[in-house]
């Protein structure tokens, strides 16, 4: 059919001079159009496509680290960069909220789910379990992570044990804390005091602001060895954006060994 | 840009839009997997991490 035609298009008389100019707003146009397309991709592949990438990921990561549990091939006394290291339940999220936590944050971990900060303290350690996690895209473990209020679990299940830290009374909340205190999941919450006293349970911060994960929140100065057992969770803030870092703080009230075909209370209960 | 495309691809019309569908395809696939994995990184809205 092309061949066709192509006597006929080549017949035409010559071309008036604005086709060219005509063209070229064309061809600009059309760029135009579709550089808009590809930002919509971009956006769709950051909300959605990396989510995808990122849950087959995670559930390699986690039948591989449920395979160590299972077959412990010897003692690491240090947890190996990339590979699984806990499991991170919220159950304020939904009792199916849960992901493998690996060790370390650049980004090929954290495209696997929440990383481990190196060198903070693991899980139930004195000092400070320092977590970071999306908040947009690859899985967004942290997407919600501005819904914690204090007092709501935050359950880290390693090889031999289950670790329940809780989210530290809010900013504002210490001075009328007696209320809250009473409920029962605040068991063993109370507004930290001494050098502890300006750690609350959500602060936004500047990404420089790395003090937020030290033993001591806000200190780095102090020694590493501390008597108090502290998660942190980082993300970003505002959602899809750069400029801060949204931070969650939380204190180890319970641990329990594991027993086979158990699960904590605490999994359950604020469910 | 488009037309010129269109105006290249041979055959009837089932045909060339079978092709284009398949350009269309191509480079989505190229964004998604070797693009965008690589420019994300470079871009200012996904750290979570401090320090």
């Amino acid at each position: 059919m092309a061949h066709v035609l192509s006597p006929v298009r080549g017949s035409r008389p010559p071309r008036p001079r604005g086709d060219a100019v005509r063209s070229t707003i064309r061809g600009v146009g059309e760029l135009l159009l579709t550089a808009g397309l590809v930002v919509m991709l971009f956006v769709f592949y950051e909300a959605y496509v990396t989510d995808w990438f990122s849950a087959e990921k995670q559930r390699e990561a986690t039948a591989a680290l449920d395979d160590n549990w299972n077959n412990p091939r010897g003692i690491v006394d240090r947890p190996i960069e990339g590979a699984g290291i806990a499991k991170m339940y919220i159950p304020s999220f939904g009792s199916d909220f849960v992901f493998t936590v690996l060790e370390g944050t650049d980004v090929d971990t954290l495209a696997v789910g929440p990383g481990h900060y190196q060198d903070t303290a693991l899980p139930g350690e004195p000092g400070n379990f320092a977590v970071a996690g999306h908040r947009v895209g690859k899985g967004s473990p942290f997407n919600s992570l501005d819904l914690l209020s204090s007092c709501d679990a935050i359950v880290v299940e390693t090889v031999d044990r289950w670790f329940v830290y809780r989210v530290l009374p809010l900013r504002g909340e210490s001075a009328d804390w007696a209320g809250k205190a009473a409920q029962p999941q605040c068991r063993g919450v109370d507004p930290l005091t001494g050098s502890y006293a300006d750690v609350v349970g959500k602060t936004i911060v500047l990404p420089s602001q790395e003090e937020v994960i030290a033993p001591v929140p806000g200190q780095p100065d102090l020694p590493a060895k501390q008597d108090i057992e502290l998660i942190t969770l980082t993300t970003c803030h505002p959602q899809f954006s750069n400029r801060q870092r949204l931070i969650v703080h939380g204190i180890l009230v319970a641990q329990y060994p594991k027993v086979v075909g158990q699960r904590p209370a605490e999994l359950t209960a604020d469910a | 840009m488009y037309s010129w495309i269109w105006r290249h691809l041979p055959g009837p019309l089932p045909i060339r839009a079978v092709q284009a569908l398949m350009l269309v395809t191509a480079v989505v696939m190229l964004l998604f997997l070797v693009v965008f994995p690589w420019l994300e990184p470079r871009l200012p809205f996904n750290d979570v991490t401090t320090g």
